[in-house]
């Protein structure tokens, strides 16, 4: 059977617009890269961010996996482009990070923001909950040691995410436990929880009380798994909410048509 | 090939000079200082005080044949915590400085520590993120970084092989091994690890080890040379094959109930009878 390229790259964008299944997770092959190129966004917080191993971690894995990411700076974010926005070790947010996360979120993006604030001092622990609190409506509670001698009689504390599937990731020894909020909570560990995910705006907000990069840059092959499926959800969000733009401005040109 | 004795072997009362004089007295060439370990030298200490204990050395009539430091157990390059790993960074900085101020050319750390909190991958990475602009610094102060093999005691690169392809990840001719033959306890044999490491060797720590001994309680494999289950002939075999020609450093316990002094002397002879061959 013969077919142009235009009419394949029609298939296969219709494919993507009608939310057919993505396989994300193929060794050697990764059905995210076609469809990334400028759209997902690494928001490097350099030295307001306290963990460069998580940066590196998010890094390696959706590289590794053929992701083509875009390491920005917060003034370079462009929100209408943004699918994907990934705040690895958050600690300080400067208000420009601030203003790039509530615009994408507004914009219909996916913002993964992950605390790095398990080992910070008293003062650097109030800033980061006020600006949660304020900016993002995102309620934390004071750090947790998670290998007490008792706890660690128990055993290994992972994280157990439930969403988007079921997940174990080692822990990063202290977590930042979710206070009472709106949301859904996708991740405990020893009982408490430590991630959430909400609608924001357009978009949605998973905020990690536990720092996944970490494990990522480990090679942790489920936390990988549990950051894949993640983005793999909020590529299928976005087409559709795209899909249901294209078929409303559809509609208005008909309607245009028709009056007109 | 030099001896030399750690620093720490010193009885605290006796004081440095003193300690000094007894090791030049049982015959060795040079002493490794132990950075944070004794109280001497600490991270508190400035250059003008380390300047002084270079010229207390040579006045003693030794050379400092290495800097080392314990500091690492408590403050590991693989730490999860931020302020830990910058402090343990600043360690290995101040080693290096003041190798230069003491006139030596090599230093020692302890690379990681994999613990059940902390996992083994986090901690082979963590080490190869700090060690490799540690390693360009301490090239462009002329000294090497000699990641001693603690085998057992820090569960990390138990294998030979292992800490070949970590120092090949590291990936910088000022980065090698500070080898302790008696580290390795039944989990292999020295005169391998000298054989695979040649020269990235940086220095030699020696002490035997009772291989079959296993530890209960504050019970030691540790002991002095030849009283363990090395094999000296073919550890000192294997240094010949490889051109090892550099220090031999004893790190032993302090183990004599009475007489301390004699473990200097003892150790010191022994090692002369290791370097002639005479085993």
């Amino acid at each position: 059977m013969g077919i142009t390229r235009r009419r394949f790259l029609g298939y296969a964008a219709g494919a993507v617009t009608m939310g057919l299944p993505f396989d994300l997770w193929r060794p050697g092959r990764s059905s995210l890269a076609p469809e990334t190129s400028p759209r997902w966004v690494l928001l490097d917080l350099k030295e307001h961010g306290c963990l460069g191993e998580s940066v590196s971690g998010y890094e390696s894995a959706l590289t590794s996996a053929g992701v083509q990411l875009m390491r920005a700076d917060a003034r370079w974010v462009s929100p209408s482009r943004c699918a994907v926005l990934i705040v690895p070790a958050a600690l300080e947010i400067p208000p420009p990070a601030v203003r790039a996360i509530v615009s994408c979120l507004q914009a219909g993006a996916s913002v993964i923001l992950e605390s790095g604030a398990g080992f910070a001092g008293g003062r650097d622990f109030r800033a980061h909950r006020v600006v949660l609190r304020d900016c993002l409506q995102v309620r934390i509670e004071a750090p947790v040691q998670l290998w007490s001698a008792h706890l660690c009689a128990q055993g290994i504390p992972y994280v157990d995410y439930t969403w988007p599937r079921p997940a174990k990731v080692r822990d990063f020894s202290r977590v930042v436990p979710l206070g009472r909020q709106a949301g859904e909570v996708i991740a405990w560990v020893d009982g408490l929880p430590v991630a959430l995910q909400r609608q924001s705006g357009r978009g949605t907000l998973i905020f990690l009380g536990s720092p996944l990069g970490p494990a990522l840059w480990a090679g942790d092959a489920e936390a990988r798994r549990w950051l894949f499926d993640v983005l793999g959800l909020a590529q299928r969000g976005r087409a559709s909410r795209l899909s249901k733009t294209r078929a409303a401005d559809r509609a208005k040109r008909l309607r245009r048509g028709t009056t007109g | 090939m030099k001896k030399a004795i750690g620093d720490n072997m010193i009885a605290k009362e006796w004081g440095f000079d003193k300690g000094l004089s007894l090791v030049k007295q049982a015959g060795f060439d040079g002493i490794e200082l132990w950075l944070g370990d004794v109280p001497w030298f600490q991270l508190s200490t400035a250059d003008s005080e380390v300047r002084e204990l270079r010229r207390r050395v040579a006045d003693a009539g030794l050379v400092v044949s290495n800097v080392s430091t314990g500091l690492h157990w408590a403050s590991p390059l693989s730490s999860r915590d931020p302020k830990v790993r910058a402090l343990a960074v600043r360690i290995v900085e101040r080693e290096i400085e003041t190798a230069v101020l003491l006139g030596t050319d090599a230093i020692l750390l302890v690379a990681g520590l994999v613990t059940a909190e902390v996992p083994y991958n986090e901690v082979y990475q963590r080490c190869l993120e700090a060690l490799r602009p540690l390693g360009e610094k301490a090239a462009r102060a002329g000294v090497r970084i000699g990641c001693e093999n603690c085998n057992a005691e820090h569960r990390f690169l138990i294998s030979p092989r292992e800490f070949w392809q970590f120092l090949n990840d590291v990936n910088s001719p000022a980065v090698g091994i500070h080898l302790d033959v008696g580290n390795i306890h039944d989990t292999g044999f020295a005169e391998q690890w000298i054989e695979i490491h040649g020269p990235r060797i940086t220095r030699i720590h020696v002490k035997d080890v009772m291989k079959r001994r296993g530890r209960c309680g504050d019970q030691s494999v540790y002991t002095n040379l030849f009283l363990g289950d090395n094999n000296w002939p073919a550890i000192r075999g294997a240094m010949t094959k490889v051109g090892y020609d550099g220090w031999l450093v004893a790190e032993m316990e302090a183990r004599y109930r009475y007489a301390p002094d004699q473990q200097f002397y003892d150790t010191a002879q022994a090692m002369d009878r290791l370097i002639a061959g005479r085993l």
